[in-house]
């Protein structure tokens, strides 16, 4: 095989062009060969150099006119469907190993911070000092990491009880839903999709809670749903370019407000269990149209 | 672990193949390798070709340099005494030019692919290495990975492991929950404050933050909220 990589340009040098002609046009026929047999399908390839008067044709002249004859007799629309010549084809390439990119530089990120959740849980006991050096992009994918993994064992745990039902009691209350979720949906979604997808308007913009591995699949729903009384954890909604959440900091002032009005009826709109709407002045904040 | 690798090559015998879905597989993948083949022999040495390929479902492929029925249409004149075929851009001048456009575009097409194909070489290879790190337990921290929790949970089933396990990760949520807040109180606190006339003072560890003038309005109403911030969001102004 070749020993040495080929850039993808012309070659400049005339006997080494002429070299890789030779060899590459064998090779093409070959493959052109292969395929038709392989598949039991027509095909044909005509190939125009400066090194030959004329063109090497496979797998006749007369077959090829053949099956030339047989796609130009197809409707227009059938022959220019699947049709593409250099530019085209190079731009379909670059898109394929573009999305292979992509793919791999998300599950890279997902190693690295599967990693980084195995070294927090081992300094779980010195508080949450582990976390501290953490931007929020991190803590972020870091969540959606943890919240995967909680779906697995929740998951296993069930399929386990389920097997031999003597073991350990079902799962507390509280766990039951994430129990669920984690059986009946794929790892995109969360629990309570319906209620996600309300709420997905005002998250789809990006925000400083769009992880790499959290865009679009805000894992910390469940917990808002939880925790009502939880101050100032209120929805973190995306608001244009540069990120800040108006949405926490104004709750923020509200609570430290003397005397601070009673949590549940400031941030209920945020955190009521379904949900739902949120406040209309909220809708325009984030996305004045 | 990762899935399971292929495969890998296997040798085949040219005969059509008999299972259906593996036929058309074979048929996919071939296709795409060939017109690969085809268009880094045009780009390599400049030579021009047409390629025809119909599928086991009868749909038509084809792969032209510089275009199918330029070739198809070269070659079905070079057979007979016809005069040369239609085309627009026959003018040389014209056609020339075109030519040179199309090259260029296509030079660069081949730059991008080769750039990003190498990107993805990269990024693979670094996949590799969390792969082995992780495996080796070297990984950033150092930590060894005889940790019975870093197996992947499907295999796991000691019952008391995975409560554990639960419980942990459950508290590390919190964690987690609590530091990203701590971090978004921060940020738009010390953004905030001088819009709601509030004076930002560095942040003691007992969370309080703000120094109030006690002699302005507290901004406790949404709609006096969304006034004071009702700016315009293409604005760069944060």
């Amino acid at each position: 095989m070749t020993r040495k990589k080929v850039t993808l340009a012309y070659i400049g040098n005339d006997s080494a062009r002429k070299a890789t002609f030779k060899k590459r046009k064998k090779g093409l026929i070959k493959k052109v060969s292969e395929l038709s047999t392989l598949c039991g399908i027509e095909a044909c390839a005509v190939i125009y150099s400066p090194y030959d008067t004329e063109p090497e044709v496979w797998p006749s002249a007369a077959g090829a006119r053949r099956t030339i004859a047989r796609f130009r007799n197809m409707p227009e629309m059938d022959q220019s469907k699947r049709m593409v010549n250099q530019q085209v084809f190079l731009r379909q390439r670059i898109g394929k190993v573009e999305e292979q990119l992509k793919k791999q530089r998300r599950d890279n990120r997902e190693k690295e911070v599967t990693e980084l959740m195995y070294r927090a849980l081992t300094g779980l006991g010195e508080g949450s000092s582990a976390l501290h050096g953490l931007s929020l992009l991190d803590l972020n994918d870091l969540g959606w990491v943890v919240e995967k993994t909680l779906r697995e064992v929740n998951e296993r745990i069930r399929s386990l009880t389920t097997k031999s039902p003597s073991l350990t009691p079902p799962p507390p209350g509280m766990m039951s839903n994430a129990g669920n979720g984690g059986s009946s949906k794929s790892d995109d979604g969360l629990l309570q999709e319906d209620d996600q997808r309300d709420v997905k308007g005002v998250l789809d913009a990006p925000g400083i809670m769009d992880g790499v591995l959290s865009l679009q699949q805000p894992w910390y729903m469940e917990l808002l749903k939880q925790s009502e009384g939880l101050m100032g954890l209120g929805k973190f909604g995306g608001c244009g370019d540069s990120s800040y959440s108006y949405s926490s900091g104004h709750e923020m002032m509200m609570t430290h407000n003397p005397p601070p009005p009673p949590p549940q009826s400031s941030l209920s709109p945020y955190l009521c269990p379904g949900g739902q709407s949120l406040p209309p002045w909220t809708s325009n904040f984030f996305f004045p149209s | 672990m990762a899935k399971k690798p292929s495969l890998g090559r296997q040798k085949i015998a040219i005969a059509k193949i008999p299972k259906k879905n593996h036929l058309q597989v074979t048929f996919s993948k071939r296709r795409s390798g060939l017109f690969k083949k085809a268009s880094e022999l045009c780009t390599l040495c400049g030579v021009e070709i047409g390629i025809l390929v119909f599928s086991p479902a009868n749909k038509v492929f084809s792969f032209g340099h510089p275009e199918v029925d330029s070739i198809l249409d070269r070659f079905l004149a070079s057979k007979g005494a016809r005069s040369d075929g239609g085309g627009s851009t026959h003018n040389s001048g014209t056609r020339q030019l075109f030519e040179v456009h199309r090259s260029a575009s296509i030079q660069e097409l081949n730059m991008i692919l080769t750039q990003v194909t190498e990107q993805l070489e990269v990024d693979k290879r670094r996949g590799e290495g969390l792969d082995k790190a992780t495996r080796s337990g070297v990984g950033g921290g150092g930590h060894p990975r005889q940790f019975w929790w870093e197996s992947p949970v499907q295999e796991m089933n000691g019952m008391e492991e995975l409560e554990q396990l639960r419980s942990s990760l459950e508290e590390l949520k919190m964690h987690i929950v609590g530091q990203s807040t701590r971090l978004m109180m921060d940020a738009s606190s010390s953004f905030m404050a001088p819009f709601l006339g509030l004076e930002y003072t560095a942040r003691n560890d007992h969370g309080d933050q703000f120094d109030r003038k006690p002699d302005r309005d507290q901004v406790n109403n949404a709609a006096e909220l969304v006034q004071y911030l009702s700016f315009p969001q293409e604005n760069g102004l944060f």
